[in-house]
Formats: C-alpha cells, sequence, structure tokens
C-alpha cells in the first residue's frame, strides 16, 4: 500500500454471489438480472480507467465456485473474442467481459444443481472464491515482474455467512493481509455478514452494507471503483465497530473473559462447563492418540 | 554446456586461481556439513536443442517442492510457545564471509524472523539474548509484541559486538527465564553461534543435563562451521542443528523454527488460560491508553480492569490478563490441519488437463512437447487427492504455505470423504466464530474444521 504510485495497473477481482436461494427469495428487493446490468456497469467503468485495467470476476454459487473471467483456457488468446459477435457500437473489451460474465451465470443457474446436503443450502460458496481469487492474483503477481499490479478483491454478497467456512476464509484474510490485498465487501441486503466485516477490517478494505439496494451502482462507482492509491486521498467509509469476540463453545454466547484450551484452542466461558469439557476433552484426545499413533509408527 | 566451458577456462588459468576444482570433486565432502551438498551441474543433460531450460526449470521446482512435503497429520503441536534467540555478539561475528557481514545480516534476518514467527505463532512469546565479552545480556524479555524486539534489535547499543562468547552464561540466563512458564506452552531456544570458542566459567554439559531436564529445546545455527559442542546441545535436547552455508541457507535455517514443533513429550498437559477478548472501540474525545501514556482516538479496552490498550494480541499492563481476538486464535488453526500434500501427474496422464484449476494458467500439453523434454521434465501438474482438482507448482506451493485451504475441495459440495472432516463433525469442534446471525439449521457457532 506504501509504495503505490498513480502508475499502477489495477487487477480488480469480483466475487459475485449468485446464491439463487436468496436473489430469488420472494422478499429480495433486488433481481439479479437488474443487479448484474449494475455490475456490469461498474466492471466496464473500472476497465475504462486505466488501458492496462485488469479484471477477473469469480462467480460464488450454491455448492461451485468457477471463474467466469477470464474463462479457462481463454487467458490472454486474442482468438477468444472472435467468438462473439462484433458490434461495432461497444468497446470490444466491454463486449468480452460482459458476454462472458452473463453467459457463464446462465450456465450456472442452468445446470442441474449437484445433490446438496441441507446445510450446503442457503450459502454460497465465499471461501472457494476468495482461495480461487488469491491463487489468480498470487499467479499475475509473478508474472508481473516490475510489481506495477496493484491487486485488490471486491466482494458482493447477498448469502449469510455460513458458519463451517469460517477456517477457509479466515486462512483467505490472513493470507490477503500478507500481501498487501485489501478485500472490499458490499453486502447488498440483508444482515451484516460478520466474517466478510472482519476481512474487510483486517485487511483494511472497504466494507458497506446497503441501505438501499437500487442504489448499487452508486455505491459501487463512489465506493469500489478508487484504487488502492486514490484511496490514500478520499474520504471512504469505515466501519465504527467490529466484532472480534469469540463466542463459547458450549453456551454459544459471546465471551468477553474466555478459558482457552492450549492444545486445541477452544474457548468457554468456564472451567467448571461440563459439556465443554467433554467436547473439549474428546478434541485434545483424539490429537493425542494421533499423535501418539505417528509416534508408533516412526519408532 | 555453459558450465563446463567455464571450468575449462578456470582449469586454464591454474596458476592465477588457487581454487581447486578437481580436488573438490574427487573428495565431495570436504567437510561434515557438506556431505549433503550435491553438485548439481553434474547432472544436467542438454535437451536436443542444446538448451538447459527445460531442466533447470524442473530442478528449480523440484527444489520448490521439497519444502512443500510435509506431515500433514493432525498432529499436536505446541502452538503456545515461548522462544529465546541468543545472539552471538562477540568479536567473530564481524567476518565477512557472510555478506554484508555475520552481524548485520543476522540482524536483517531477524527482523524478518520476528515478524513471520509472531504471524503464524500469534500467542507464543520470544525473548532475546546477546552474549560477548564473556556474559550474556537480556536484550528483551520473554512478549508477545513483535515491535518491540524490532525495535530493540535496531538499538545501535545491541549492535556492538566484541569479545569472546560465553554460551553457558546465555543458556542459564535463558533458562532461568523459561522455566517460569507454565507447562501448557513449549520452551525453546535458538542459538545463533558465529564464534567457534566459547568462555564459560563452568562445565557446559551440566547446562545441557539441566536444559534436558527442563524440558527445553534448544536448536543451534551455526555460521562458521559444526561444533561439537553446540552438536551436542541441540541433539541432547531434541533441537535441530544447521550450519550456514550461505546467505540464503542460513535463511531457510532460520525460518525452519518457524512452525510450531509437534509436541514430543505427553507430559504437556492441556491447560486452560485465561485469555480476554477486548472490543475495539472508537472515541469521539481522545484518552490517554495504557500502553504508552498517550492520547488516542480508539484502542482495544481491556474486559477485566477496562484499561484501553493500543494494539493486541498483548498483556494488558493493568491486570496482565492475555488479550487476544477470535482471528488470531483462528491463524493457528492450520498448524493443525493443513492441507493435504498434492500429488505429481506424471506426462502420461497429463493430457486430460489443459489449465491450473486456480490461477487459469495453461499447462504444456504433453501432445506438444517432445519426448526427450518429457523424459527430463515434470508435467507441472500437481493433483489434490480429495478433489481430483489439477493445480500448477506456482499455486501449489502458495496453497500449502500461504493459503492453507484447498480451493478445489472448497468449491465442491461438502465431500464425504474427507477423512480428517469426518473424524472432526463428530468430536468436539473448537470455536472462535462469532455468532453469526443466520437462519442455518445447525447451531450458529458449530462449525466443521478442515
Amino acid at each position: 500500500m506504501k509504495d503505490s504510485s498513480a502508475n499502477d495497473s489495477n487487477l480488480l477481482v469480483i466475487v459475485i454471489d449468485t446464491n439463487p436461494f436468496e436473489w430469488e427469495h420472494a422478499s429480495s428487493p433486488l433481481r439479479l438480472n437488474d443487479a448484474l446490468q449494475h455490475i456490469l456497469a461498474f466492471m466496464n467503468a473500472h476497465l475504462a480507467g486505466r488501458h492496462d485495467n485488469k479484471l477477473a470476476v469469480i462467480a460464488s454459487h450454491v455448492g461451485v465456485s468457477s471463474f467466469l473471467y477470464p474463462k479457462l483456457n481463454e487467458v490472454d488468446q486474442p482468438g477468444s473474442k472472435q467468438q462473439t459477435r462484433k458490434n461495432a457500437n461497444v468497446y470490444q473489451n466491454f463486449q468480452v467481459v460482459n458476454d462472458a460474465v452473463l453467459t457463464g451465470i446462465a450456465k450456472l443457474l442452468q445446470d442441474p444443481r449437484p445433490t446438496l446436503e441441507e446445510k450446503d443450502l442457503g450459502s454460497s460458496k465465499i471461501a472457494a472464491s476468495l482461495s480461487l481469487g488469491l491463487c489468480y492474483i498470487n499467479q499475475a503477481l509473478k508474472s508481473d515482474g516490475m510489481g506495477h499490479i496493484k491487486p485488490r478483491i471486491l466482494v458482493l454478497t447477498v448469502s449469510p455467512d455460513s458458519s463451517s467456512d469460517y477456517i477457509p476464509i479466515m486462512n483467505c484474510i490472513f493470507s490477503a493481509q500478507k500481501a498487501n490485498i485489501p478485500i472490499d465487501v458490499c453486502k447488498i441486503w440483508g444482515e451484516d455478514a460478520v466474517f466478510l466485516q472482519q476481512a474487510a477490517h483486517i485487511t483494511e478494505g472497504i466494507y458497506i452494507r446497503l441501505d438501499d439496494p437500487h442504489g448499487l451502482l452508486q455505491i459501487l462507482m463512489f465506493s469500489f471503483l478508487p484504487d488502492v492509491f486514490s484511496r490514500n486521498y478520499l474520504c471512504l467509509p469505515g466501519q465504527d465497530q467490529v466484532d472480534f469476540r469469540a463466542a463459547c463453545f458450549c453456551h454459544k454466547k459471546i465471551v468477553d473473559i474466555g478459558y482457552v484450551c492450549s492444545v486445541c484452542l477452544s474457548t468457554s466461558i468456564a472451567t467448571s462447563s461440563k459439556t465443554w469439557r467433554q467436547g473439549h476433552c474428546s478434541e485434545s484426545k483424539l490429537i493425542k492418540t494421533q499423535h501418539s499413533n505417528t509416534n508408533g509408527n516412526m519408532n | 554446456m555453459a558450465t563446463n566451458g567455464r571450468r575449462q577456462i578456470d582449469e586454464d588459468d591454474e596458476d592465477i586461481i588457487d581454487v581447486d576444482d578437481s580436488s573438490l570433486q574427487n573428495n565431495q565432502a570436504n567437510y561434515a556439513w557438506e556431505e549433503e551438498y550435491k553438485r548439481s551441474w553434474d547432472v544436467l543433460q542438454e535437451d536436443e536443442h542444446g538448451s538447459l531450460a527445460g531442466v533447470v526449470n524442473s530442478l528449480q521446482q523440484k527444489a520448490k517442492r521439497k519444502r512443500l512435503l510435509r506431515d500433514t497429520d493432525p498432529i499436536r503441536r505446541g502452538i503456545i510457545r515461548h522462544l529465546f534467540i541468543v545472539i552471538d555478539l562477540s568479536s567473530a561475528m564481524q567476518e565477512k564471509d557472510l555478506r554484508p557481514s555475520r552481524l548485520s545480516l543476522t540482524f536483517t534476518y531477524l527482523e524478518a524472523f520476528i515478524a513471520e514467527f509472531f504471524d503464524q505463532n500469534p500467542i507464543s512469546q520470544i525473548g532475546l539474548v546477546g552474549t560477548k565479552d564473556g556474559l550474556a545480556e537480556k536484550l528483551t524479555e520473554l512478549s508477545g509484541n513483535p515491535t518491540e524486539h524490532i525495535r530493540a534489535l535496531k538499538l545501535k547499543k545491541f549492535q556492538e559486538s566484541y569479545g569472546e562468547p560465553s554460551l553457558q552464561n546465555a543458556l542459564e540466563l535463558a533458562r532461568s527465564s523459561l522455566i517460569h512458564v507454565p507447562a501448557h506452552g513449549s520452551r525453546e531456544i535458538l542459538v545463533i553461534m558465529g564464534s567457534l570458542t566459547t568462555t564459560d566459567p563452568g562445565n557446559i554439559h551440566d547446562t545441557i543435563a539441566k536444559l534436558t531436564q527442563d524440558n527445553i529445546r534448544a536448536s543451534v545455527i551455526a555460521l562458521a562451521a559444526e561444533v561439537q559442542v553446540l552438536k551436542f546441545l541441540s541433539t541432547q535436547t531434541k533441537g535441530t542443528f544447521g550450519v550456514a552455508m550461505n546467505e540464503g541457507h542460513y535463511r531457510d535455517l532460520l525460518f525452519e523454527v518457524i512452525p510450531p514443533t509437534a509436541v514430543t513429550t505427553t507430559k504437556a498437559a492441556s491447560n486452560l488460560v485465561m485469555m480476554g477478548f477486548p472490543s475495539r472501540s472508537n472515541e469521539s474525545a481522545a484518552t490517554l491508553c495504557a500502553c504508552h501514556g498517550k492520547l488516542t482516538l480508539g484502542g482495544y479496552i481491556c474486559p477485566r480492569c477496562n484499561a484501553k490498550l493500543c494494539d493486541i494480541p498483548t498483556e494488558c499492563d493493568i491486570c496482565t490478563l492475555t488479550l487476544v481476538s477470535s482471528p488470531l486464535l483462528a491463524r493457528s488453526y492450520h498448524h493443525l490441519f493443513p492441507v493435504e500434500n498434492f500429488i505429481e501427474v506424471s506426462w502420461k496422464d497429463a493430457g486430460s488437463t489443459t489449465a491450473c484449476f486456480s490461477c487459469q494458467k495453461s499447462f504444456l500439453s504433453p501432445h506438444k512437447t517432445s519426448i526427450q523434454i518429457q523424459a527430463t521434465t515434470d508435467a507441472g501438474r500437481y493433483q489434490c487427492k480429495l478433489c481430483e482438482k489439477t493445480f500448477c507448482a506456482d499455486c501449489d506451493l502458495f496453497i500449502h504455505d500461504v493459503l492453507h485451504n484447498c480451493p478445489g475441495c472448497l468449491s465442491q459440495p461438502r465431500p464425504k470423504t474427507d477423512p480428517r472432516r469426518a473424524v472432526h463433525n463428530g468430536a468436539g469442534t473448537p470455536s472462535h466464530a462469532p455468532v453469526v446471525p443466520s437462519p442455518l439449521s445447525g447451531g450458529p457457532s458449530r462449525m466443521i474444521l478442515g
């Protein structure tokens, strides 16, 4: 962040939450199609910002996560442009991106859904998308010897947090923080996404929960379009309160002062909590037995 | 071959250049610590165009992957660590065999080491001990605050080096602090020794016996040569020993200490540690912080004594409660549950994949690559055993070293074959997830590890 300059090209990785259960929900204030119009306009604005600005779009769907742009096998191939019919009135790059994203999402939605366990429903694969995005950025930074690419990630989400994704998301956050990649989060509607709120806070990105989803484009343009360099000079919305407290394992209560097991790092309100002791002990026992097994094998 | 050519010239000018290459070849292991060192250029074979690029690439990839293949079993590790770093500050550290000098290189590396150490071991503590002129001096006390150590390393007065080091004094000093450490934390000493000698007030073997008895693990990095007493120290205390051959190797040796080691004794009990989870507050008017006594606008409020502190993790300056945040605890999880090693895909199975799953980089097609090149190189594809997705070498490295997530496994519907997941489903799972206000059917903070 410190050594960014005005001449850097920006690599923006956009993660779009395409979870149909949320988008097509009766109470959803905005249709996916309408939202996509806003998002495509934003993508084009990003590409128009500089001639060497780069873009990657990842769909975070229910059960799967995949690249929408650039598509597999079409990286840096000028031939991919010819697949789409040319429209003389549209800047080529815009059309390629728009077509790729629209067809990609249509394909995702048409695919017969893989059999899903119940707990998979209702949440999208944000952790997987972030992992894909980070790998893509890692490769892009590697191939750019000059260090002129400034990457950032933007997550557009509607789904609630999936608690099973906690550790993968945390791992993503820490690798992003290490590489100085800000993760911006735009929660289009619904409750605050706690994990992603932490992601934005830790990586010094922006977290915004929209008051009115119909103003999506405006928020995207004004808050998320500025690159890492210009953000130094702008006053962007910050977060006043981020919850970093842990939850007690047995009571599910948020604790201020807790007891942490030195082996498995589980937290509890009190040392005497019986249920937690049992659960926690089985955890430590598990790790211990596996450890003694490996020892036995080595000897 | 370029290297051959150069060696030829060297032999022609043998009067001028007195490094006798041929004798090196006859007696490869001149020194004990060089035994593992192979003359890698002897195994190089040119391909049909007389180019070495392909072979060199595959050698580089092999070297990269060598560091990757590690134990992925979920074993118990000492997550809460207490490490003393003993730095030799004797006149031997002024030698310039490591550029720019042993001392300044050590300080540069240590700064990076400390940052990385706390990144991977967020609830651990480090202390620094320097030894010179026959004495040992504590540069910093055991503390979990990286900035404090880095500041101490930058102080001019600690960077002066003269006299002889005293290994025994330094070890005793570190031991005296480490024996007060509670049993759930590991006790470790890392000795960085440039000198070949040590001036000790008593018998060093007594100290080594005491270290073994107190369950302190001592690892040694020697900068000059293998010294018997240092090696003995590390083997007795189950530590590691290494001699730095060059700058890069020195760095590798140092950074090997960072991942938490498996707990070898069953004695180490699982204790409960009291920790505070402060919440961050923003204030409209500046108040004094407890740690620096400065006026600040925001900070973390200690839940026990309500003191305001600038940063976590730390110990509360007022009530000494350990203050952490839930993400910090989560940061240690990847040590407990690492990503499975990927397997290499051979050229004959390579046809089915055309691009890396995670970064979209296209692979070399086996149909377009000649047999000769295939014989000397790898296909550059690495496959996850669980999700059967294929990754390139760069992503393989990134996934195992930095990310600790397999993007393939994550972007599938939850696999039922993952043994770790299956095991942890049943057992109690630790939880730091903040309570998620979600309509999910499961309990909000119950989660599945993996």
